[in-house]
């Protein structure tokens, strides 16, 4: 799945995550900023990470800023950030979030 | 629970409510060079209609923002005018936005992802989004062994690009191994960004060990130093030109390993006056600053103010002995477009 432009989803609120991916030619690159880094931060890019990659997105640039967000509202925020990256929010694939 | 509403400032008693909000807070700049450039302001109400949060939008920079923690968790509202302001960016597809705050705030905006620049005893500048600080300096080109080498920079508006400035230019590419010269970005001259970045690059196609990049929003932009596009008071200067030669030390000089930078002396602009003597106190002695005397022309200093004046004034034929060869002819092809600008209104005075 081809990225065209810059996709953003989420909020900065509590107990969510914001997502803002954008191309990128060097895997699936993630910059995460949360509080709790220490104890959930590899938890936290395997969701974004497989999340792409069964959207069939293997190179992107990510920006997730967390709030403390459980794993499917990763997933969630994740998939809508990359409809909107890829072009792709008027066909829908919630199968990818399983 | 509180609700994010728009707040039309152009509403005399909306503005009153605003104003009397942020004094309550300890904002209290509403000059109009700072307040006539706001493109949108939100409200954060809460459930008895009472403002308790606000927060503004300036092209791509947030400003104004304020919120009262009375009665909420503290930081939440904060978050949500700031998703909010965020979500009004994503909406028109601005995707990189700034702040520049008070310096007691920075830590507030790293929680929400922000990354700070730079910061001053009373400010600090962030950034959040993407492309970011790194992506530019990525983007930017490298020589071959480029950490051996001399490197130089200079930061130019080049409005238009004159003898002077490549005089400057070409004494660093003389007394370096590389030149990078950055074109201010922010597009409020009478001559285009890609007019000026256009005129720099054909004036120094000759100088093969200078490199002309665009300063993007990191170098003398509308975010890191407004007042560079504006008449401002000198304090407000001060803490503007500290950070942007901050940006320029810790962040893009090490990146591309530059160790000396390259001034003009400019007898006519309070503004780059203040700039330059910032630069200097800030820059040494990591950058090695190097404040080069204007250059004359039979007696005449050169400068692009001279030569937009003599463009209004329709004396086209005194401007050659003042730039290159190649500005000229730019000049001389575009110049009922460029006087047509100036008629509109295109101030000539700034820098």
């Amino acid at each position: 799945m081809e990225i065209k432009t810059i996709g953003v989803a989420g909020t900065l609120e509590s107990s969510d995550i914001q997502i803002m991916i954008s191309q990128g030619s060097n895997g699936i690159q993630i910059d995460l900023d949360s509080e709790v880094i220490k104890a959930y931060g590899d938890q936290i890019k395997k969701v974004i990470t497989d999340t792409l990659n069964r959207y069939g997105i293997d190179n992107a640039k990510v920006k997730a800023t967390d709030k403390g967000a459980l794993d499917c509202v990763i997933a969630a925020r994740t998939l809508a950030a990359a409809q909107r990256a890829t072009e792709t929010t008027d066909k829908p694939e919630l199968e990818v979030l399983q | 629970m509180d609700q994010v509403i728009d707040l039309y400032l152009n509403d005399k008693a909306v503005k009153a409510k605003w104003e009397k909000f942020l004094l309550k807070l300890g904002l209290h700049n509403f000059s109009s060079r700072e307040v006539a450039n706001i493109d949108h302001t939100l409200g954060l109400v809460d459930d008895d209609g009472t403002l308790v949060g606000t927060g503004s939008i300036a092209g791509n920079v947030l400003k104004y923002i304020a919120v009262c923690n009375q009665n909420a968790t503290p930081g939440s509202r904060f978050n949500q005018i700031v998703t909010a302001l965020q979500q009004y960016q994503f909406n028109q597809k601005i995707f990189h936005n700034f702040v520049f705050t008070k310096a007691k705030y920075s830590a507030s905006f790293q929680h929400l992802g922000f990354s700070e620049l730079a910061h001053t005893d009373e400010a600090a500048f962030l950034e959040s989004g993407t492309p970011d600080v790194q992506d530019f300096l990525k983007a930017i080109p490298r020589v071959t062994g480029q950490e051996q080498k001399k490197v130089a920079a200079i930061v130019m508006n080049a409005n238009p690009f004159t003898l002077g400035h490549r005089k400057l230019v070409q004494l660093a590419s003389q007394e370096n191994d590389l030149v990078y010269v950055f074109v201010v970005a922010t597009d409020a001259s009478l001559f285009r960004t890609s007019e000026r970045m256009q005129l720099v690059k054909a004036g120094t196609a000759d100088l093969t060990n200078v490199i002309v990049v665009s300063g993007g929003d990191y170098l003398v932009s509308q975010a890191t130093f407004p007042a560079y596009f504006l008449k401002t008071p000198d304090d407000l200067i001060i803490t503007q030109t500290t950070i942007d030669a901050r940006v320029f030390k810790n962040i893009i000089a090490p990146a591309l390993m530059i160790t000396r930078r390259y001034l003009g002396t400019e007898p006519f602009s309070h503004t780059t006056n203040f700039y330059n003597q910032s630069l200097t106190n800030e820059l040494t002695p990591k950058v090695k600053v190097k404040v080069v005397q204007r250059f004359s022309n039979r007696d005449q200093i050169i400068t692009a103010t001279h030569v937009r004046q003599l463009i209004k004034d329709n004396q086209l034929d005194q401007i050659a002995p003042l730039v290159p060869q190649t500005t000229m002819a730019f000049i001389n092809s575009q110049q009922h477009i460029l006087q047509t600008r100036i008629k509109k209104g295109m101030n000539i005075n700034g820098n």
